[in-house]
């Protein structure tokens, strides 16, 4: 569904994801846990470019929607002008080694000491184009196919709740007012609220509107959910609401990816947790595992702090 | 002289004059002042709007940052010198130098348009920026273009902030148009100015002139109010 490898996001100086891979298959629910500030949300939000990857790649399917990374192609490495001159000097130099050893050498080293960022031949500039032409998909085309629910809820304020689920229906998948309306009003229906589609988001409750910020994600029939701290604005009492309408999503087969504080819920929800901290994953472990038996000291120190 | 003999020669000389009474001229005096703010804030709301679409889209590529740069010595210049030097420059210097053949009065409009253009811009920019960035992220995240997130969400919301604020705009430069006279253009200040010393007698004249300015204040602020509270009502709905 999607694939972020190796990304690296730096904010200025301040660097915040620190070479973070993961693979995520339909039909997942995947839990991201971590201290306040190890990362969570800025991994979840380049997962749809909200934040731009500072290196690294990110695929929906099989499209490439972050320009290339040349250090995650060896085929482009080895099309650089930067490789042939270290291969032909490292052929002189130590001609008893194997073509495949310096191979893998010179690839380290260009990786490591980023030799690629310099002027580089056509045939490096002309692969990293090929790639992208045949890879690439507009962001805005991916991010039809990926929802997005946030801790703040953000409606849109200026429409109402109806307006607020049928605008991008209508806009992006060609869906007349009245099918739109229609849909709209079937998922409102589902979260118990359909007498609030002519209200506006201010006379909503936090519950309320973090359920239609649900709908209005699944009104454009994403296929995978993403959610950052969907309950963690709300009062207490408006949490079990929320994570009913995620329970019935998750029943259903959605894909999807929660950072969430709820403990109980990662555990009874999700198949495959991700415990970061300091920019990185530090454990991955289905969840249940995770809470009976984590393996690191860093996962273990979390864990008694918060339970 | 005491005030009635003073209130008496104002009025007498309301009604002299051989091509235009002095009631007509007040009148014309008042007609270019609101002409000069009027059409001065238009212009301004156009320039503004411009400005503030090229401050507030993101910068990538060379076109954008150089017209940012361009439009930040624009704003630096008309908010850093007075309205008066503007005005001298451009009557005196600049339009002479281009060739450009204007009234007085059709030099204060543009003047004030540029002027109100760099104010206008800060304001829309403003108004765009307390918009929660939360809604253009949402906008985004459902796939909606950065225009179409722009026009649909986030410019309806930031009219509530900004139509207010223009009001004051607007105030500032009908007060301001009292600059006019010196490049020759007859504006409220230039017919009372010319009332009191054809009698040698300013007092008057000179209250009265007050009184319509805070007269013009007080209805466009009364007005802008309403405004305010329409739109806040609209809020709470
Ligand atoms: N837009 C940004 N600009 C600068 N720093 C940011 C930005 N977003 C996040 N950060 C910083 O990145 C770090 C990780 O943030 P975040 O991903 O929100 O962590 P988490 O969700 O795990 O609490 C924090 O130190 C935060 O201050
Ligand atoms: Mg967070």
């Amino acid at each position: 569904m999607i694939s972020v490898k190796n990304i690296y996001k730096n904010f200025g100086d301040l660097r915040v994801l620190k070479g973070v891979s993961c693979e995520i298959e339909k039909g997942e629910k995947i839990v991201i846990i971590g201290p306040s500030g190890s990362g969570k949300s800025t991994f979840l939000r380049c997962m749809n470019l909200l934040e731009e990857p500072t290196y690294g790649e990110v695929w929906v399917d099989d499209d490439l929607v972050t320009p290339v990374d040349p250090y995650l192609h060896f085929d482009v490495i080895r099309a650089s002008r930067t490789y042939a001159e270290k291969m032909l000097a490292a052929r002189q130099a130590n001609p008893e080694k194997s073509e495949e050893a310096l191979d893998s050498e010179i690839i380290w080293e260009i990786k490591e000491k980023d030799l690629l960022k310099k002027h580089e031949g056509g045939a490096y500039n002309a692969l990293i184009k090929q790639i992208e032409r045949e890879n690439s998909l507009n962001i805005n085309l991916a991010r039809q196919r990926i929802g997005m629910v946030f801790q703040q809820f953000n409606l849109f304020n200026n429409l109402t709740i109806l307006d607020n689920i049928t605008l991008a229906p209508m806009k992006l998948k060609g869906l007349s007012k009245a099918q739109a309306a229609d849909k709209a009003y079937a998922l409102l229906e589902r979260i118990g609220l359909k007498d609030k589609a002519a209200a506006f988001p201010q006379q909503l409750s936090g519950g309320q509107k973090q359920r239609v910020a649900i709908i209005r994600a699944l009104a454009m029939d994403p296929e995978i959910m993403l959610f950052d701290e969907p309950t963690s604005a709300l009062d207490p009492e408006m949490v079990g609401e929320v994570l009913d309408v995620m329970k019935e999503l998750a029943d259903s087969g959605m894909t999807m990816v929660l950072v969430t504080h709820e403990m109980g819920f990662a555990r009874e929800v999700g198949t495959r947790l991700l415990f970061m901290d300091d920019g990185q994953i530090v454990e991955e472990q289905p969840p249940k595992e995770f809470f009976a038996n984590p393996k690191t000291a860093r996962a273990q120190d979390f864990l008694s702090k918060v339970l | 002289m005491n005030l009635d003999k003073k209130i008496e020669v104002f009025k007498k000389s309301l009604m002299k004059g051989t091509k235009q009474k002095g009631y007509q001229r007040v009148l014309q005096g008042l007609k270019n002042t609101a002409t000069i703010a009027v059409l001065g804030l238009l212009i301004g709301i156009v320039i503004g709007t411009l400005i503030a679409i090229v401050k507030v889209i993101p910068k990538r590529g060379w076109i954008s940052k150089t017209l940012d740069k361009i439009v930040t010595v624009y704003v630096a210049f008309f908010r850093g010198t007075p309205m008066v030097v503007q005005l001298l420059l451009s009557y005196y210097v600049l339009f002479p130098l281009l060739g450009i053949k204007m009234s007085s009065l059709a030099v204060s409009i543009v003047v004030f348009g540029l002027n109100s253009g760099a104010y206008v811009s800060e304001i829309m920019r403003s108004g765009l920026l307390s918009v929660d960035p939360g809604q253009m992220e949402a906008g985004r995240a459902l796939g909606l273009g950065y225009g179409m997130t722009m026009w649909k969400i986030i410019v309806p919301q930031a009219v509530k902030n900004i139509l207010p604020t223009l009001g004051n705009e607007f105030i500032t430069l009908i007060k301001e148009t009292s600059v006019v006279s010196f490049v020759g253009a007859v504006d409220l200040y230039s017919v009372f100015n010319y009332i009191g010393s054809s009698n040698y007698e300013f007092m008057v004249p000179y209250l009265c002139m007050a009184i319509i300015y805070i007269v013009l204040v007080l209805i466009i602020s009364g007005l802008v109010k309403l405004m305010e509270r329409s739109l806040r009502a609209s809020d709470k709905r």
